[in-house]
């Protein structure tokens, strides 16, 4: 039966061509518009590290003071000098890393190189097994050159193309910050988007350009901004340019936990600290502790760009409006073949078998709707492309949203001819018939 | 008045295809929602980009040239103004930060204790002739005089002992001294105690449509032998020359300063451009959902329009018969066009207001202005009239002889 249908309905199609063309059109358009914008926000709402997001955790503690005018009950993103050294040795995760980033004057270590700035993330050992992050020459440093503070420097490929020609650079030399480092790594092609390790500096924001020991990174003769640096007080500048000041956050910190139980330990060992440093008054809140795990995290900072929330709820409108439309034309078309109806139901079809030939219909105008907006979703798409805004490259089409296009357009004409299609089965044949 | 005298059959008419009136008045109402809001976020971010920030911008130009600490340098925050303005075409410099430059909103106190604050407002400061660089406009009061300038260091350090000499915009005085008495008036920052001296008539920190963009303060502090890295700024005398007189300037203060690295160099033209792009590439998407949905309202239009007209081709052929012209038949169909376009605008109105309040909560969007409905409402008049045209001339064209045919 559904062959038969089928062929009814391409029959209807090619004898109604323009309203039928038009109703194609409108879904057209539509679904190019709402499957541009749930690629960008597919894109942007992606895991940025799959194999990895289900052991990284995120740990906060709050050394507010107790009365600050309208602060938040969640305790600040980031953490203090001396509470990033403290959960850095506490010693409870099998890995973590603590980090920051600014950038710093770099050259080849040649007397008449110039300096540039270059981005850098301060950090320690066990980033690059955390982060899984690929390397290309060399390795990540050790543990051992965090503790004896040692100037060892990986860089990212693309500095490394820079500054070495994409040579291994190895044990080559840059003078960073007006102190001698030496290369032991440079990594391959990893930027996860969004960044979830340091959302606040850009969640879309591009790799550093290197690699730095934090401690090291910390003994630097520099002044060149510590991150995204939160201060609380009636003088937010004050302490800036000192990055041990008890005001200011500005180091994140990760671990990594592998199973249940090591997250419960730790948890509660983030609350001991907490309470330990409260005695101590140090903390003058009680323990407000977190502990979430990184797509958690994501979650809690909306890092998706308010533009594009907001486009996708217009696209989405758009698309209903396109539906409105389709709904308006299927009744008119359906309520043009009347005549057609009642000769068939007076030659025994059911409403049944009415309503399910009027959907076949409305399903071949979804199709062929859905094929015709997937080029216009990819003209879409390279518009968003075309935009000078960071997470802009990353909007492709893959094969998951061409399936996700053609389900929205099938499902939502469908749910649009139903109604149309209903009315179309009342349709009383002897009234038909007798006009004929 | 023929139009008119029509309106009661075509009301009647409209009974019997209730279905598919009220679709295409809700498409439209859908229609007119989306677009006037989408409209007045365009519009916004287009009166955004073209808002002044009160100072020349046409000649300002930025030279970022920041200080490696622990690297000996040769020049000083002094001998480097004095190089700067002696570039051919300068007209003033100074070492200070442009608007635009992502500064922080700070809290301002009238009492010396700091118990609540009367305003968040953007801090300008830099050194001596940084308010001639930026060609500010002083409204009443003085301007700054060198002599009354703190030192830099007893800035930084917060040990200023009198209060700072500081401007303030007209915009922010009102905020701070509603009864107009600012001038001689004393009032705290951070880290300082301020005396207004002046007041000017715009200083915008960013531009971000708030009405506290424009609430600013600005205070020089003189510099002297002190090694300054940062941001340094010229005001080139011609705006046309800008270009050529900042690369200049750049030049000749990299090569005062071999400790220094000249980061970026720019004109405040380009920062302007920088700062806004992504805003307006989000406006250009904008404006193509707008144009979508102006072709699919049309559509939806002029497709149930047609089948109208091919539905009552017997009943035209009849009215022909009956004596009533061409132009009845065509005023009929766009008379009844009007009347569900402006059904439809008027439920639009509720339901652009629905949307924007929808928007306003999430998405910091201000209150929808009327004339944006209005501007609505005449373009989806017309968008109507225009996609019945045809159907309706097509209407016009059927002959009176159709009416003999098969009754």
């Amino acid at each position: 039966m559904f062959g038969y249908y089928l062929d009814l309905a391409l029959r209807s199609l090619r004898r109604h061509k323009v309203l039928s063309a038009l109703m194609m059109l409108a879904i057209a358009l539509g679904i190019g518009a709402s499957i541009t914008m749930l690629t960008v926000l597919h894109n942007l709402s992606g895991n940025p590290l799959p194999q990895r997001s289900g052991v990284l955790f995120h740990p906060q503690v709050d050394p507010r003071p107790a009365d600050l005018p309208g602060a938040s009950e969640e305790p600040p993103d980031d953490l203090t000098y001396l509470d990033a050294v403290k959960l850095y040795h506490l010693g409870v995760a099998p890995r973590r890393a603590v980090m920051s980033a600014n950038w710093l004057p770099t050259r080849l270590d040649a007397p008449d190189s110039p300096m540039s700035m270059r981005t850098d993330r301060a950090t320690t050992a066990d980033f690059f097994a955390m982060f899984d992050v690929p390397f290309v020459y060399g390795s990540a440093w050790s543990a051992r050159d965090d503790e004896s503070h040692a100037q060892v420097v990986v860089l990212s490929q693309a500095l490394n193309q820079k500054l070495f020609g994409g040579a291994d650079s190895v044990g080559k030399t840059l003078v960073i910050a007006t102190k001698t480092f030496r290369v032991v790594g440079v990594i391959g092609d990893w930027n996860p988007q969004p960044r979830f390790y340091d959302v606040d500096d850009g969640a879309f924001a591009d790799a550093e350009q290197m690699y730095l020991p934090f401690f090291t990174w910390l003994d630097l003769p520099q002044d060149y901004g510590y991150g995204p640096m939160n201060c609380w007080g009636n003088d937010p500048g004050a302490g800036t340019h000192d990055p041990k000041v008890k005001q200011c956050t500005w180091a994140q910190f990760w671990v990594e936990l592998g199973s249940s139980a090591q997250v419960a330990s730790y948890r509660s060992a983030l609350k001991q600290y907490s309470a330990q440093q409260h005695q101590l008054g140090r903390f003058q809140r009680a323990p407000n502790v977190r502990l979430r795990g990184l797509l958690d995290w994501l979650d809690y900072k909306h890092v998706i760009p308010v533009t594009v929330r907001m486009q996708t709820w217009i696209a989405f409108g758009v698309l209903l409006i396109c539906l409105v439309n389709t709904v308006g034309l299927m009744v008119a078309k359906f309520l043009r073949k009347s005549g057609e109806i009642g000769v068939r139901r007076a030659l025994g079809a059911s409403r049944h078998d009415v309503f399910a030939q009027c959907l076949v219909e409305a399903g071949v105008i979804g199709v062929a709707g859905g094929l015709l907006g997937l080029p216009l979703a990819w003209i879409g798409l390279w518009m968003v492309r075309q935009q000078p805004v960071s997470f802009a490259a990353s909007a492709h089409l893959d094969l998951a949203m061409l399936g996700v296009a053609l389900l929205l357009a099938l499902l939502s004409t469908l749910g649009a001819g139903i109604w149309p299609a209903w009315r179309a089965s009342r349709v009383a044949p002897a009234l038909q018939v007798k006009s004929l | 008045m023929r139009t008119f005298r029509q309106i009661r059959p075509i009301l009647a008419a409209l009974r019997s295809h209730k279905t598919a009136v009220i679709l295409l008045v809700l498409e439209i109402a859908l229609t007119m929602a989306i677009l006037g809001n989408l409209v007045f976020i365009v519009y916004g971010t287009l009166q955004r980009s073209h808002t002044p920030t009160g100072v020349a911008e046409s000649q300002i130009g930025v030279i970022q040239s920041i200080g490696v600490i622990g690297q000996t340098n040769s020049g000083t925050a002094i001998s480097n103004l004095a190089v700067l303005r002696d570039v051919p075409g300068v007209q003033d410099a100074t070492f200070g930060m442009p608007p635009l430059w992502g500064r922080p909103q700070n809290p301002l106190f009238l009492d010396a204790l700091r118990t609540r604050p009367a305003a968040h407002v953007y801090e300008f400061f830099g050194s001596q002739g940084l308010g001639d660089t930026l060609g500010l406009h002083v409204v009443s009061g003085s301007d700054f005089t060198d002599a009354d300038a703190p030192d830099v260091m007893d800035v930084f350090m917060g040990k200023a002992i009198a209060p700072i000499p500081a401007l303030l915009t007209e915009s922010l005085a009102k905020r701070l001294y509603p009864n107009g008495n600012a001038l001689g008036s004393i009032f705290y920052d951070g880290s300082h105690s301020l005396r207004v001296i002046g007041l000017v008539d715009h200083l915008r920190g960013e531009i971000t449509g708030s009405t506290s963009d424009d609430d600013s303060l600005i205070y020089e502090f003189r510099v002297g032998t002190q090694n300054l890295g940062g941001t340094y700024m010229i005001r080139s005398s011609n705006a046309a020359q800008l270009p050529q007189v900042l690369r200049a300037a750049a030049a000749a203060l990299q090569k005062a300063n071999p400790g220094h690295v000249n980061n970026k160099v720019f004109t405040m033209a380009e920062m302007r451009a920088n700062y806004f792009k992504s805003d307006l590439a989000a406006g250009r998407m904008l404006v193509a959902i707008i144009l979508i949905l102006l072709v699919v309202t049309a559509l939806g239009v002029s497709g149930l329009a047609s089948f109208w007209v091919q539905q009552r081709r017997r009943q035209i052929g009849m009215r022909r018969a009956l004596g009533a012209t061409r132009r009845d038949i065509l005023h009929y169909f766009q008379a009844e066009n009007f009347l569900i376009v402006s059904a439809g605008v008027l439920l639009g109105v509720a339901f652009a207001y629905a949307l924007n309040l929808f928007l306003m909560r999430h998405f910091e969007l201000a209150r929808l202005p009327v004339n944006y409905l209005l501007a609505g409402a005449v373009v989806l008049w017309l968008l109507g009239q225009l996609a019945v045209l045809g159907p309706a001339l097509r209407a016009a064209a059927v002959p009176p002889v159709v009416a003999t045919r098969s009754v």
